[in-house]
């Protein structure tokens, strides 16, 4: 199955990668096995969020800056009140990225 | 604008929308627009073409490959003009070596409220030479005026949209010529039931006949029941 890269800038996907990179680097891992474990993340990360997640959260803003292009949506927020069952915050900008996971079955 | 006219001082037609064509004179690569500019859609599996907007004036542009760019939304053609600059002046800062050639106004449409209702059925019975009435297919009536050479929708509640013009002149003109007409075939006040265009006219099935009748049956009516009929 092939996964979307996307999470791996998110802050535990950054500690997996700076840990694995530390790890090559004493040699306590191959590179290849390091690379083989951010494939494992990425679909775990997919799996999870899909399988595992039930809070939902809106997101609600002024549209700053939309785009479209190659199937990924990117949309640049201001002023956006993000707001969940239990917490809500206001967050000066944001920036969505959102791919069609659709398009990794076909 | 004839100033004679007395109609044309009171009631005019707004214009709603304009679209204008321009000619960069090069050929664009589409995928590096899109990802370089704001507010843009590429999505070639289902049309080769990015969509642009802006906010000032407010517009959408479609730019092809071949350097050629539709512009939509302008509300005037010296807004029209100034957002087709601005697209062009958008692609020549991503990097193309870009002209502004044969800028073209393409279609203006206007619009307009005469505050009458109309009936439409005779007006086509007495213009059948221009009109296409098919209330199944669409409540309006599509009259295609020959001079100016425009086409106009004409709605029961008297709401026209006039289109297809090439200049705002004709727009004015077209309007100037079907007004008359307009009031040969307003709905006149009948004491059996009230002229109200919104409740009474929007469902053109229920005619003056049936209506009376299920008055007399149930004066309660209320006009959201009418509307179901």
């Amino acid at each position: 199955m092939a996964t979307f890269e996307l999470y791996r800038r998110s802050t535990i996907g950054m500690c997996l990668t700076e840990t694995l990179d530390e790890m090559v680097q004493n040699g306590t891992l191959t590179p290849e096995l390091a690379i083989q474990v951010l494939v494992q993340f990425d679909k775990s990360m997919t799996e999870a969020l899909e399988t595992q997640v039930k809070s939902k959260v809106s997101i609600k803003g002024h549209l700053h800056t939309y785009r479209f292009c190659d199937n990924v949506w990117t949309f640049i927020l201001q002023d956006a009140l993000f707001k969940s069952e239990e917490l809500q915050e206001t967050v000066g900008r944001v920036k969505i990225v959102a791919c069609d996971s659709k398009l990794l079955s076909q | 604008m004839d100033s004679t006219n007395s109609n044309s001082t009171v009631m005019a037609p707004v214009i709603q929308n304009i679209v204008a064509t321009i000619n960069l004179a090069c050929k664009l690569d589409l995928k590096k627009i899109a990802l370089h500019a704001r507010n843009a859609e590429y999505n070639p599996s289902r049309f080769s073409a990015v969509t642009m907007r802006i906010k000032e004036p407010k517009t959408t542009a479609l730019i092809f490959s071949s350097g050629k760019i539709v512009c939509t939304g302008a509300k005037s053609e010296s807004q029209a003009k100034l957002a087709a600059r601005k697209y062009a002046r958008i692609v020549q800062k991503i990097g193309f070596p870009v002209q502004f050639k044969d800028f073209k106004i393409q279609n203006i449409v206007g619009s307009c409220d005469v505050e009458f209702p109309i009936k439409l059925e005779r007006l086509n019975g007495f213009h059948a030479m221009f009109s296409t009435y098919e209330p199944e297919l669409f409540p309006g009536l599509i009259y295609r005026m020959k001079k100016p050479n425009v086409t106009m929708l004409i709605f029961l509640s008297g709401k026209v949209v006039i289109t297809g013009a090439k200049a705002r002149e004709q727009i004015y003109a077209a309007f100037d010529n079907i007004y008359p007409v307009l009031k040969l075939f307003r709905f006149q006040k009948d004491s059996r039931f009230p002229v109200n265009a919104d409740c009474n006219f929007t469902n053109r099935r229920i005619g003056p006949v049936k209506l009376a009748t299920r008055m007399r049956a149930e004066p309660l009516i209320n006009t959201t029941e009418m509307k179901q009929v």
